[in-house]
């Protein structure tokens, strides 16, 4: 266990709730002072996010609201009410015999939603289940975890060397992650699932570039696989790995 | 069946559910229906309750689901799976921590991703054992702690952004200049 992974299960450690990992961490703490010390601020930050956190207002309509035992508003059943569900089952019936509506309880997967819950995945470091500088190490990994494996890597990203991956599952889609450093400390992640996952996106092997807040994407087609490559930073720090045509 | 006092279930736990409710869904008004949803639930269904001592659970267990309920009605569901890794958070400035209120703790949580905002909520309001926030969140328990140290971390990003922002709108004043 070093360091790192020390503070990493300090940092979630509660007093009262230890297992052996916890445990172990504990006694490093105690007999390293940097440690010690670097757990104690850990702590002393939590205790003042935990304050703050009870210092939001309660309303003071809410306790005897609450001890009336009346319907919160949004649950009571007026006539009107009534009336405008009706109509929108009405409505719903007839957009579903058009057939070209999913309904709000079954939205479309987009790609844009693939994209955003990749990105706001990797935006904390990912935990990687293999750590490896070896692409074919991490293609045998995928490989027995059920996720793809057998992708295409850009020339400009096969020339660096990967730090390791993990898979994920992307509504029912099993969805592989490679990450690879980039220099200036920062990572670069390819994420490759089957295009099926993502019906609408274009189906182009020409790299589609689209920021995300203050990182940028891009993705492709190729064969039956989707790709998806991100790092923080504009356009040109991932053109670099990605060229556009 | 459950022998525990209506009144006394308000008076104990309200504001803490309040507080949670109030972490998930941004808005005063919701976070009040639902609290109040979870002990009008109560006042119905209440005394199938078994063990009084899970009471605390179940209203907050009760609150999620109503909110997972509204939730699903009008937002995407994320559903990236978990492992049960942590993750190192980044140490806050000692000045951004004295400088925190609670007005910036809020937004900084509900700018969570979804998966972490109710986990690091449960934690901080040290209401609940890691097993109960497991139970109220119906995740497994290595579930719970990665999404809090992963949370955590996020919140400390947050946080030290926040407090950048803040420390950009700070404009100096302009000294007068008396002449003669």
């Amino acid at each position: 266990m070093d360091d790192r992974e020390v503070r990493s299960i300090l940092s979630v450690h509660r007093t009262g709730e230890s297992d052996a990992r916890l445990r172990e961490a504990e006694q490093r703490a105690g007999a390293d002072l940097a440690l010690a010390d670097w757990w104690t601020e850990e702590q002393e930050t939590d205790r003042a996010i935990a304050s703050k956190l009870q210092e939001m207002d309660v309303p003071s309509t809410l306790k005897p609201r609450l001890l009336s035992q009346e319907n919160p508003p949004l649950m009571r059943q007026t006539a009107w009410r009534r009336r405008i569900l009706l109509a929108a089952a009405a409505i719903v019936a007839l957009a579903v015999m058009f057939g070209s509506w999913r309904g709000p309880f079954q939205p479309a997967v987009s790609f844009a939603d693939y994209r955003d819950e990749m990105v706001s995945f990797v935006k904390v470091d990912p935990a990687l289940e293999l750590k490896s500088n070896e692409l074919s190490h991490v293609r045998d990994y995928l490989a027995k975890s059920g996720a793809p494996s057998q992708f295409q890597i850009p020339k400009q990203l096969r020339e660096m060397q990967p730090i390791g991956c993990r898979s994920l599952r992307f509504r029912g889609h099993d969805v592989s992650l490679v990450c690879f450093r980039r220099g200036e400390g920062k990572l670069l992640h390819l994420f490759v699932v089957n295009r099926a996952a993502v019906p609408n996106l274009r189906a182009t092997a020409e790299p589609q570039f689209s920021p995300e807040g203050e990182w940028m994407t891009a993705a492709w087609i190729e064969g039956d696989q989707a790709y998806l490559v991100t790092t923080e930073g504009d356009r040109a720090k991932l053109e670099k790995y990605i060229p556009s045509a | 069946m459950a022998d525990v006092n209506f009144e006394r279930l308000v008076e104990e736990y309200y504001m803490p559910l309040y507080r949670f409710g109030l972490s998930l869904i941004r808005n005063q008004s919701d976070a009040a229906d639902l609290t109040q949803h979870a002990f009008l639930t109560w006042a119905k269904k209440g005394h199938q309750l078994r063990d009084p001592s899970k009471a605390k659970t179940w209203l907050f267990t009760t609150l999620y689901r109503e909110f997972l309920a509204k939730k699903r009605h009008s937002e995407r569901f994320v559903d990236v799976e978990d492992d049960s890794q942590f993750v190192e958070p980044q140490q806050i400035a000692a000045s951004i921590v004295d400088s925190l209120d609670a007005g910036i703790v809020q937004q900084a949580l509900q700018a969570l991703e979804p998966r972490y905002r109710a986990p690091v909520a449960l934690f901080y309001m040290k209401q609940h054992s890691y097993r109960e926030i497991a139970e109220i969140l119906e995740i497994p328990i290595g579930t719970v702690m990665s999404r809090i140290s992963r949370g955590k971390a996020e919140l400390r990003k947050k946080l030290t952004d926040a407090a950048a922002i803040e420390d950009r709108k700070v404009v100096p004043l302009q000294r007068e200049h008396h002449h003669g």
